[in-house]
């Protein structure tokens, strides 16, 4: 991971080195701005999240409230 | 005038529009809405039409309570009873709902199929995560396959689930297992699309099935195999091809036309061809071309259905919805409304021809006299939109000088779709519907809504709408939102996080702040309605909230419904266990019966049922008080906080 440093004045010094902030930055512009399954780069990728994400419907194990029930 | 203005809209451009229309001596819907009364036989399902020796007008005796002796002569020339008549015309709304929005499937199942074969230039598999999906729904091999592959197969397979003719739709898989097993023992699990709503027909003739409670079960398969067939497939296929809707900003209201561009506005229901039409009204050459002819510009605005698909994936402004169509010609600033399938006044023809506007028709299924046809061909898409787009250019300098646009138009966060919700409220390591099942569960969210439908010219434009969206929200209901009731909370203001802050109850509020979304989640088009099933299906499985859709704290409402394919929606949601209103008027008020086994018969069947109340406040406190009944059965009645124990508390805990 590349840190990042920003140059800030300080309260009765003169300008610091700070580290930056190492998160995804929350507000992403242009045209793949709220495209988040964009993210998921492979197919197994995108696998792996539905069985996750999407657990409701395709999980190996069933899921929540039906999980006791017997197959329909 | 003051006064009739405030008849017809909320909306102040739309009054500003209607006046100009007044003042040109043109004839909109409003004014029809007036001098043409509704038939009082007809709007309650008394007259059936089914044979010549009909029509046959069964009403109820007016003025007086209807005697044993009355109810016996009150049956059409062929014998069939007020409840029959009632009955077949019920289903006969289903059929025509379910047949358009299946109809609107398939064709998308058809250019998919082609795309999958390369036949489709300009058209591509948008959505690989969807394509896996519904794979995986459709029990495609995935493997090492290519897209295109997988895709062949899942259009192959999509298109088949409309002639097949014996078991039952793959997609009904997606309900929870507690309602497929219900639908199964009712024998009203839809087996082949196509031919429920065939059998409707059938058994609607003459001298067919005459059980009012046969017919509506008959009813109830068909919009099944709507919902769960052929507009879950149209979602699930348009995703794939357009991509799986995301959060996207855009704006509403007739305030979106541009009076220095070409305006062209996208009307109906398919998004196959305006999809094209996106993409070619961004050349440079058409641009070029606009500016050669005095325009600034290209301005893309959709109107109805059409705009909801368009704006969730790309941020196209809407217009506005089914009652604003007229009105946006009535500007004077319209260069041509492109139009494909449904919800397209033939007027639009008519008032067009008081300005410049051209009226393009695309679908060979909807032609109008007088328009230009441009034919939608899914082997050369890109060729028709060019045309269209350059018509639209080339009649630019034919403006009259009678513009006016009025000045109003409104943020809108769109672009919810299950998939969407699932990820906002988990992130992508924990997508999950868990902190909204948990927020009902401790109140902050009472309940959840979908709120739907069309306009009607027969009440006020969008009052009904925004009056049942606002109370539902004030009294922390969250709302789910597609069609034109989408349009309608729009423009109104109420598609925007800050909304939470400004109309919502402070439980709901303090959710939508912390998840960052609005009050009211725009979903989609109306055949984006089996988003909402989706997104209930997941509420079930997440669990905490009981086993089956009827045990949720959900209702549905349509309060301003006029078409057929609204019936068909709220069919649908009741048998899948939605408590579903309608406002307006109710089509089998002339049979007792009838209404009776939709409003309470069809609870203890299917747990969910139709009401009917035109009072949009009186409507949603309906919804509000079934809501309360469900979570009154599921124990969670009274608020309960979650509260973090420390030492002293788990000691005095173990002193009892």
């Amino acid at each position: 991971m590349e840190y990042k440093i920003k140059k800030t004045k300080a309260p009765g010094r003169d300008e610091v080195e700070l580290l930056g902030a190492t998160f995804e930055e929350g507000k992403p512009e242009g045209e793949d701005m709220g495209k988040w399954r964009q993210k998921l780069d492979s197919r197994e990728e995108r696998l792996k999240y539905l069985e996750n994400g999407e657990r409701y419907f395709y999980s190996q194990e069933w899921f929540g409230s039906e999980k006791r029930k017997n197959p329909a | 005038m003051a006064e009739e203005k405030e008849t017809k809209s909320i909306d102040q451009g739309t009054l500003e529009l209607i006046e100009k229309a007044a003042k040109e001596g043109v004839n909109t819907t409003f004014d029809r809405a007036e001098s043409i009364k509704a038939c009082p036989i007809g709007s309650v399902g008394s007259c059936c039409k089914h044979c010549g020796m009909g029509p046959c007008r069964v009403p109820l005796p007016k003025g007086k309570e209807e005697t044993p002796e009355d109810k016996k002569k009150r049956r059409g020339v062929c014998g069939a009873t007020a409840e029959t008549i009632a009955a077949r015309n019920f289903i006969r709304m289903i059929a025509g709902g379910a047949a358009a929005h299946s109809d609107h499937g398939r064709g998308v199942a058809e250019l998919f199929l082609e795309v999958a074969k390369g036949g489709a230039p300009g058209y591509e598999i948008k959505d690989e995560q969807k394509l896996l999906q519904v794979a995986l729904d459709l029990g495609v091999e995935i493997g090492e396959r290519s897209n295109n592959e997988i895709a062949a197969d899942i259009g192959r397979i999509a298109l088949g689930e409309y002639g097949k003719q014996a078991g039952e739709l793959i997609t009904l898989r997606k309900a929870p297992l507690k309602r497929q097993e219900l639908w199964r023992k009712l024998g009203v699990a839809p087996r082949g699309i196509d031919r429920e709503i065939v059998e409707i027909m059938h058994r609607t003739h003459i001298g067919v099935d005459q059980d009012y409670k046969s017919l509506l079960k008959q009813g109830v398969r068909t919009a099944l195999a709507d919902g769960w067939g052929g507009s879950l497939m149209a979602t699930d296929l348009q995703d794939i091809l357009f991509g799986t809707p995301a959060p996207i900003l855009g704006q509403a209201n007739l305030g979106v036309l541009e009076e220095g561009e070409v305006n062209i506005i996208i009307h109906g229901h398919e998004p196959l061809l305006s999809e094209m039409i996106v993409t070619v009204a961004q050349e440079p050459e058409m641009i070029k071309l606009a500016k050669s002819k005095g325009a600034k510009g290209i301005n893309l605005s959709g109107m109805c259905c059409t705009a909801n698909e368009i704006l969730m994936r790309h941020g196209v402004p809407i217009a506005g919805n089914f009652l604003q169509q007229e009105l946006a010609i009535v500007t004077g600033a319209v260069d041509a409304m492109v139009v494909d399938v449904q919800c397209i006044m033939q007027s639009v023809q008519t008032v067009a021809e008081c300005y410049h506007t051209k009226i393009i028709t695309t679908s060979p299924k909807a032609r109008i006299p007088g328009a230009t046809h441009v034919e939608f061909d899914e082997h050369d898409a890109l060729k028709s939109a060019r045309e269209i787009v350059k018509t639209a250019i080339e009649n630019f300098p034919n403006r009259k000088g009678n513009i006016h646009i009025p000045d109003n138009k409104t943020d809108q966060i769109a672009g919810f779709s299950h998939e969407t919700i699932n990820y906002l409220l988990g992130g992508m390591f924990r997508a999950s519907y868990r902190p909204l099942n948990d927020n009902i569960i401790n109140g902050r969210i009472r309940g959840v809504a979908g709120v739907v439908g069309c306009n009607n010219a027969r009440t006020k434009h969008n009052e009904a709408h925004i009056t049942m969206v606002k109370e539902l929200i004030k009294n922390d209901v969250l709302v789910l939102t597609t069609g034109c009731n989408a349009i309608a909370c729009a423009e109104a203001g109420l598609l925007v996080p800050e909304a939470a802050k400004q109309f919502a109850g402070k439980g709901l509020a303090e959710v939508c702040e912390t998840v960052g979304i609005p009050p009211v989640l725009h979903m989609g088009s109306c055949v984006d309605n089996s988003r909402i099933l989706i997104a209930a299906t997941a509420m079930v499985k997440d669990g905490g909230l009981g086993d089956d859709i009827s045990d949720l704290p959900v209702a549905g409402a349509a309060p301003e419904w006029m078409s057929e394919k609204a019936i068909s929606i709220g069919q649908y949601f009741v048998a899948s266990g939605v408590y579903t209103v309608f406002g307006v008027t109710w089509p089998t008020t002339g049979s007792k019966e009838v209404t009776d086994y939709l409003f309470k018969d069809m609870e203890e069947m299917l747990g969910g049922m139709w009401a009917f109340e035109p009072d949009p406040i009186k409507a949603a406190h309906l919804m509000i008080a079934h809501i309360d009944k469900k979570r009154k059965a599921l124990g969670i009645d009274q608020a309960r906080e979650r509260v973090l124990y420390d030492m002293d508390m788990r000691r005095e805990l173990d002193a009892v």
